[in-house]
């Protein structure tokens, strides 16, 4: 019996390493001609000339990119805006998730579930009364703006993430917390806190990433140079009816790279915490 | 069978053969403390709703708040720019009544299942593999994981250029080893634009599934399967009884935020096809921006867009009920 | 327990207080308050130098204006981005001052009553020496009064390679059922076809489409902007044209049904396409990119139809809107990028992607000593708006937007319907779209 499964095991290894060649270069090709496409100059790029890989490599791309745009300042608007998000949707979803998983209050469930149809709400319509919200508080056009607008997902989220792993705290370890004399969120701070540190990860992750990632937004509440994103100064790269492959590649190339240095770091909570978070809520 | 979750002691998990959930997802909060008298509930209901007012602020006025006044707007003949008439139902009515509207209906569902069911199995596939002790399992994971990382926007982009007609990387590469002697129009091809917009769907949203499917398969406690294999199931039979049922309340979930981030993509289509060749790949979250934008007609983009929203709500209550029923048997 | 309760709540409702009006986390200043008196939203020219001199002009002209540098704000907005902000800043009563202004767009916020009345000024434009083409004014005059200002007229010329054209020892074709027989003359697919022509569901395919329909004696609407004549045998006509290039002759690529604006751009500059109608912007791209193919290539008239040549024309123009507090500034802007002087030094930077709306700056040797400009002062003069015979009206503007054309030839070149059929539908989509803007 047991030879038997351990002689599949080793089959099922082995298809599984094919598979993994597969899906490996299914994931991966995209980035290789994103990649070969920001190092090659304009004559590479277009048409039949097109060359599989770059024959002269050049990072002229790259330097018109450095160059003629404010690329840095962009990468620098869209960290401000980013971690300023982050912060805050941890600190909300933290307060709000800790009520939901532990008080009891009238209106708790209806929260919990709401949280969830909040989703459901279609981001390319809400731009426009948003906008009057945003014009009413005089934050178009600011960085605290856009981190504003961005809590509009990140808060249910993390809260919905956070509630589903806080419940998960073993209630003795608060218990006695609370009888030594600890108030609810010092309980909060000291006892659950520490112990969720895997899903505070995912919704570091995610906060992060979708912020990073907004464009929509972005490209209608922010007007001047000193806002704008990564995500806005791409769409800078299409002049009418002429796109500008070569930089525009170079800067999606290099704004990728965040989050996935974000995930490098935070991978091993990532798995982790989405195990215990979202995935029970 | 009963297993103790090492990291829990107080949270039993059971595991039948249909392995229901039995843990934490409770309607009900677990009460700290002794029963209590009312005056400390009191207090602990002016707690909660201190600690959500931030949420609740933000759920307020930046969902609640445009939401409504989108029903309002769909309500209404305005256009940008103009005041708008209060047109009632008007607006629902003449979308009904034209054809586009079946069409586009068909291509969302269509779209949705097929990207939710492609990037599942997908994602299953990837994160079994994930789960295999290997070398360099972590640079694996980190690598396949990398289309999550990518903006929307940057992944529509760069698969636009590589299905570009003229000088995209798929005709290039086709021609240059003779595949095909002529240019195949990837995104303008009546028979393929929907296929190849699925694949940049499924392309960008499987590292979700995997890696949540990873995080419960390595949350499945060894000694299941080792009970398993003492039993005599096979390693087929394992994956039917033991990982299947362990997994179900993630697949629920993750299907569910899936369903909902795919249905309402709007930048897919927006950047690759805008919804040609001739509507192939219309749908909702396209029709209802090109309406409110490029005609200009704010209420009736608003009705489009709220159109499919009931769907939506249905099915997530559906699935909602299942895992709550679930969890709570 | 319960007063630390209390001072929980008391804490939390401080913390959400301060994250609210949130001045400790602010970074950067906020741009778009009022207290600016100037806000000027650009929208790339053609080129970086033109981008460049503009941005110059705005700042010369607030300081003479007697503006601060920070009461002034210009803000760089991409094209494709331009329509949504400005729904969502018009909605929130919060539009820029001066922006360019595409075709239509002048006649739906000036119908709306959003732009401020510049007939003064267009007035003065008109009585400078030779005047301007007046073949913009279809675009910006709404119930006689000018609520724009036209900045550029832009003729769509046939873009055409004369080293291929000479090499089949061939003269550039004078009707379409000549440009049918060079176009298989000279291409070679699929690395080169001849015509590149936009059918995908963008604005540049209904410009491309209702083009050829006029040289067939079609046309959507008639002169009084309310009569559409979409189905018509003319019409009929000239889709089977379109038809059979695309499907028969085979001198249309496939993939263009899937192109955006760039398409024809790109399969242009990129060598594989012979021909395409489009504005100049391809060979002002040429000017500063590919020198060798800018050699080689001529801007013609399109070819003629049963009913002769018809050029198309598009037209931008400024406009301010009338929100602002500050009018004559707007309008002193915009007087000061349209003194000839000032205006002439951006149309030269752009590299021949703008064509002046002032018939004198075309004496210059820039447009004289080109021959491939030799029949742009003549279509800027004849040329006709898309929605010929009817203006750019807002109705118009629908339809350009919402691609109620490029879907009709869709039905045709993907669904294999009937022309007359396609043209139906089509019909009764516009007439749809009319009637809604007359009966308001």
């Amino acid at each position: 019996m047991v030879r038997t499964t351990s002689g599949s095991r080793r089959i099922l290894k082995w298809i599984g390493n094919g598979l993994l060649v597969v899906l490996l270069v299914w994931t991966l090709l995209p980035f290789y001609w994103m990649i070969a496409t920001s190092l090659k100059a304009d004559r590479e790029i277009y048409g039949f000339e097109a060359t599989l890989y770059p024959h002269r490599p050049t990072l002229a791309a790259y330097g018109r990119l450095f160059g003629t745009t404010p690329f840095m300042k962009y990468v620098r608007n869209s960290t401000i805006i980013a971690i300023g998000n982050t912060v805050l949707s941890l600190a909300f979803g933290c307060l709000g998730a800790y009520a939901l998983a532990r008080l009891r209050f009238p209106g708790r469930a209806l929260i919990a579930r709401g949280l969830v149809v909040t989703y459901l709400v279609p981001p390319a319509l809400l731009f426009i009364p948003l906008f009057a919200v945003m014009s009413v508080l005089r934050l178009i056009d600011t960085h605290q703006g856009l981190i504003l607008a961005y809590l509009s997902f990140s808060v249910p989220f993390s809260t919905w993430l956070l509630m589903g792993y806080f419940r998960s705290v073993p209630l003795e370890l608060e218990e006695a917390a609370l009888v030594d004399g600890c108030s609810r969120l010092g309980s909060l701070v000291r006892v659950i806190l520490p112990m969720s540190l895997p899903a505070l990860a995912v919704v570091t992750f995610f906060s992060f990433t979708q912020s990073w990632n907004e464009f929509l937004y972005a490209n209608v509440f922010v007007n001047s140079v000193e806002v704008r994103t990564i995500t806005m100064g791409l769409s800078l790269f299409v002049v009418e009816d002429v796109f500008f492959w070569g930089p525009m590649m170079a800067a999606s190339f290099l704004s990728t790279l965040p989050p996935l240095v974000m995930y490098l770091i935070f991978q091993r909570w990532v798995v982790k915490g989405l195990t215990l978070g979202a995935v029970k809520g | 069978m009963l297993v103790r979750r090492p990291d829990n002691p107080r949270v039993a998990i059971s595991a039948g053969p249909r392995g229901a959930f039995r843990e934490d997802v409770l309607v009900e909060a677990p009460a700290v403390g002794r029963p209590r008298p009312s005056a400390v509930r009191r207090q602990e209901s002016w707690l909660a709703w201190g600690l959500l007012t931030p949420t609740l602020l933000v759920i307020l006025f930046l969902v609640a708040y445009p939401f409504f006044s989108a029903i309002y707007l769909s309500l209404q003949d305005k256009m940008v720019g103009a005041p708008g008439r209060f047109v009632g139902v008007a607006n629902y009515l003449d979308l009904l009544r034209d054809e586009v509207f079946l069409r586009t209906a068909w291509n969302s569902v269509l779209y949705t299942a097929v990207a939710v069911g492609l990037k599942f199995v997908l994602g299953l596939t990837m994160a079994l593999i994930l789960d295999q002790p290997r070398r360099l399992n972590n640079v694996f994971r980190t690598l396949l994981f990398v289309p999550w990382a990518v903006p929307v926007v940057i992944v529509a982009l760069n698969w636009r250029w590589i299905f570009d007609d003229l000088s995209g990387f798929l005709n290039n590469f086709l021609i240059t080893f003779h595949v095909t002697s002529d240019i195949v129009s990837w995104l303008s091809d009546p028979r393929l634009a929907m296929a190849c917009v699925i694949a940049v769907v499924v392309w960008s949203g499987t590292p979700f599934y995997s890696m949540t499917f990873l995080a419960g398969l390595q949350a499945i406690p060894k000694e299941l399967y080792e009970a398993a294999e003492i039993d005599g199931a096979s390693t087929l039979q394992q994956f039917f009884f033991v990982t299947i049922p362990r997994l179900k309340t993630i697949f629920l979930t993750t299907v569910m935020l899936s369903t909902i981030w795919t249905a309402t993509n709007l930048q897919f289509v927006l950047i690759l096809t805008k919804g040609g060749p001739a509507s192939r790949t219309e749908i909702f979250p396209h029709l209802a921006y090109t309406t409110a934008l490029g005609a200009r007609r704010l209420g009736m983009g608003a009705a489009i867009s709220l159109v499919f929203f009931p769907v939506l709500v249905v099915l997530i209550v559906l699935l909602t009920r299942r895992m709550l029923r679930s969890a709570d048997e | 327990m319960s007063s630390m309760n209390r001072r929980d709540v008391l804490k939390l409702a401080g913390a959400a207080g301060v994250a609210a009006t949130g001045p400790w986390w602010r970074v950067g200043k906020s741009h778009a308050q009022r207290p600016k008196k100037l806000v000027y939203w650009h929208l790339p020219n053609f080129t970086p130098l033109a981008d460049q001199i503009q941005k110059e002009q705005v700042y010369e002209f607030a300081k003479q204006a007697g503006l601060k540098e920070s009461e002034v704000e210009y803000a760089v907005v991409a094209n494709e981005q331009a329509a949504a902000k400005l729904a969502a800043s018009i909605e929130a009563g919060n539009p820029p001052d001066v922006i360019r202004l595409y075709e239509s767009n002048v006649q739906f916020y000036g119908s709306q009553g959003h732009l401020l009345d510049v007939t003064e000024l267009v007035a003065k434009m008109r009585r400078e020496p030779k005047g301007i083409f007046e073949s913009s004014m279809t675009a910006v005059v709404y119930k006689g009064r000018a609520l724009g200002v036209p900045l550029a007229v832009n003729p769509w010329p046939v873009h055409a390679r004369l080293d291929l054209l000479e090499q089949a020892k061939v003269e550039y074709p004078k009707t379409w059922d000549e440009f049918i027989e060079t176009s298989k003359k000279i291409q070679s697919p699929p690395r080169l076809y001849a015509f590149g022509m936009c059918l995908g569901l963008v604005e540049d395919t209904t410009d491309n489409v209702m083009n050829l329909l006029w040289c067939y004696g079609g046309k959507m609407v008639e002169a009084d902007n309310r009569t559409v004549v979409m189905n018509s045998a003319a019409n009929v006509a000239g889709v089977k044209v379109i038809e059979a290039m695309f499907k028969t002759h085979k001198i249309i690529p496939q993939g263009a049904i899937g192109w955006d604006n760039s398409g024809n751009n790109k399969a242009y500059q990129s060598k594989q396409a012979a021909f395409v109608m489009n504005p100049s912007s391809i060979y002002a791209y040429l000017d500063s990119n590919d020198k060798d193919l800018q050699k080689v290539t001529g801007l013609f008239p399109v070819p003629a139809g049963p009913k002769g040549t018809v050029n198309q024309i598009d037209t931008w123009s400024y406009g301010a809107f009338k929100k602002n507090p500050y009018p004559d500034i707007a309008r002193g802007l915009i007087e000061y990028f349209m003194q000839p002087a000032n205006y002439d030094k951006i149309i030269q930077s752009t590299g021949g992607r703008w064509v002046p709306v002032y018939k004198r700056l075309f004496d210059s040797p820039f447009w004289r000593e080109k021959p491939e400009f030799k029949h742009f002062v003549n279509m800027a003069e004849t040329g006709v708006p898309v929605s010929y015979a009817g203006a750019p009206t807002p109705a118009a503007g629908e339809v350009l937007n919402t691609h109620v054309i490029p879907k009709m030839i869709q039905r045709v070149l993907v669904d294999n319907w009937e022309p007359a059929k396609a043209l139906e539908e089509c019909d009764k989509r516009i007439v749809e779209i009319y009637s809604r803007y007359n009966k308001a």
